[in-house]
């Protein structure tokens, strides 16, 4: 009794499960289950679907190169039966199933810690890139060129912004509170504009 | 009932697929070319390249990457060009997948990656020594009247 190997998954097949082919050269192919035995019918690389071990480990998605690797193996040697012998090994498959889970389990750790900095890598990236969609460009390059008086106060309000753009982590809320400054203190000014308008074009019909 | 009778097959899916599939069309999987293309394998099968009159094109012009045999030499020269075959070549540039590597990855000793090599077309020894396979064709024929007078004298039976 042996519990095989799947040929394109790589899953455990267990007695009364799966198929076997025999190729024209003799080399045995086994199946876990027909999933398996269709795709090597469509000559499927293992290596290209995603949910094979040859892929997992390939892509180095799992532990692939251990030395707690090599103890399954195909020996080929036939063993006498010693019950010690038996006691042992069965103590050592556990002892080094045990470091096996651990080590693969550090491997998934470790990767995730990788992805944890890729991802702060690319969201500060991705904020440098972006920031025109918080605070455009163009804000406080174009002066109003009548009130002086609005100026004054506009450059009053302009040092803090700077202050506070240097600052990564408040960025969002800080910039939109002095964008709405901004705009209550523009929006008289252009009300001003409008009125000296009207005026001029008065003084010009009275002329008229 | 009137009319034609309705349980015909109209519908063909694709039942050509599965044929294909079956293992009676079975063609080389790809570590079986890859056997093939080992240097002394290579070696071997054009030194004793032989005139097979089951096969196209005497098995004369045979691509060892695609397995599959051509009628001449234009047609050789033309699948050389071809999209298939440059597919299969750029298929055989990393090692093909074989069932010890299947093991390895199922967790019984560790998963050794694939190596990267070159890959270039090899050209049967037909074309390269230049045979015109008209007279190659003359050849097998007169072979064949020998033989034949072999048969009346049982001669045949000896070689």
């Amino acid at each position: 009794m042996r519990i095989d190997k799947c040929f394109f998954c790589g899953s455990p097949m267990y007695p009364g499960h799966g198929t076997h082919f025999v190729r024209n050269d003799c080399k045995i192919f086994k199946f876990c289950r027909s999933k398996c035995h269709k795709n090597f019918k469509k000559k499927k690389n293992p290596r290209k679907a995603k949910w094979t071990k040859a892929f997992r480990k390939s892509a180095g998605k799992e532990l692939a190169v251990d030395p707690s690797f090599e103890f399954e193996k195909r020996r080929n040697e036939p063993v006498k039966y010693d019950r010690a012998l038996w006691t042992e090994t069965i103590t050592a498959v556990k002892r080094i199933e045990e470091i096996k889970n651990k080590r693969q389990a550090k491997h998934i750790l470790d990767r995730l810690k990788k992805s944890k900095e890729i991802q702060k890598a690319q969201d500060i990236r991705e904020v440098q890139r972006d920031l025109a969609l918080i605070r455009s460009p163009a804000a406080g390059l174009k002066r109003p060129a009548r009130d002086m008086d609005v100026e004054e106060e506009e450059e009053e309000d302009k040092k803090p912004i700077v202050g506070v753009a240097a600052m990564e982590d408040d960025l969002d809320t800080s910039i939109t509170i002095s964008a709405t400054k901004k705009v209550k203190k523009l929006a008289p000014k252009r009300q001003r504009a409008k009125i000296e308008e009207i005026r001029d074009s008065d003084q010009e019909m009275e002329e008229n | 009932m009137p009319g034609p009778y309705k349980r015909k097959k109209y519908h063909y899916g694709d039942t050509h697929l599965k044929k294909s599939w079956r293992t009676k069309r079975r063609t080389k999987d790809l570590d079986q070319i890859d056997s093939d293309l080992q240097p002394d394998q290579l070696e071997k099968a054009q030194r004793n390249q032989e005139i097979d009159f089951e096969k196209p094109g005497l098995g004369l012009f045979n691509c060892v990457h695609c397995a599959h045999d051509f009628i001449n030499e234009k047609a050789f020269q033309d699948h050389i060009k071809s999209k298939r075959h440059k597919r299969r070549l750029h298929a055989l540039k990393t090692e093909p997948y074989t069932i010890e590597e299947s093991e390895r990855a199922a967790g019984m000793g560790s998963y050794v990656a694939p190596k990267k090599r070159k890959m270039e077309t090899c050209l049967p020894s037909a074309i390269q020594n230049g045979l015109d396979i008209q007279e190659i064709t003359k050849k097998p024929k007169l072979d064949d009247a020998k033989n034949q007078e072999d048969r009346d004298g049982d001669a045949g039976m000896k070689e």
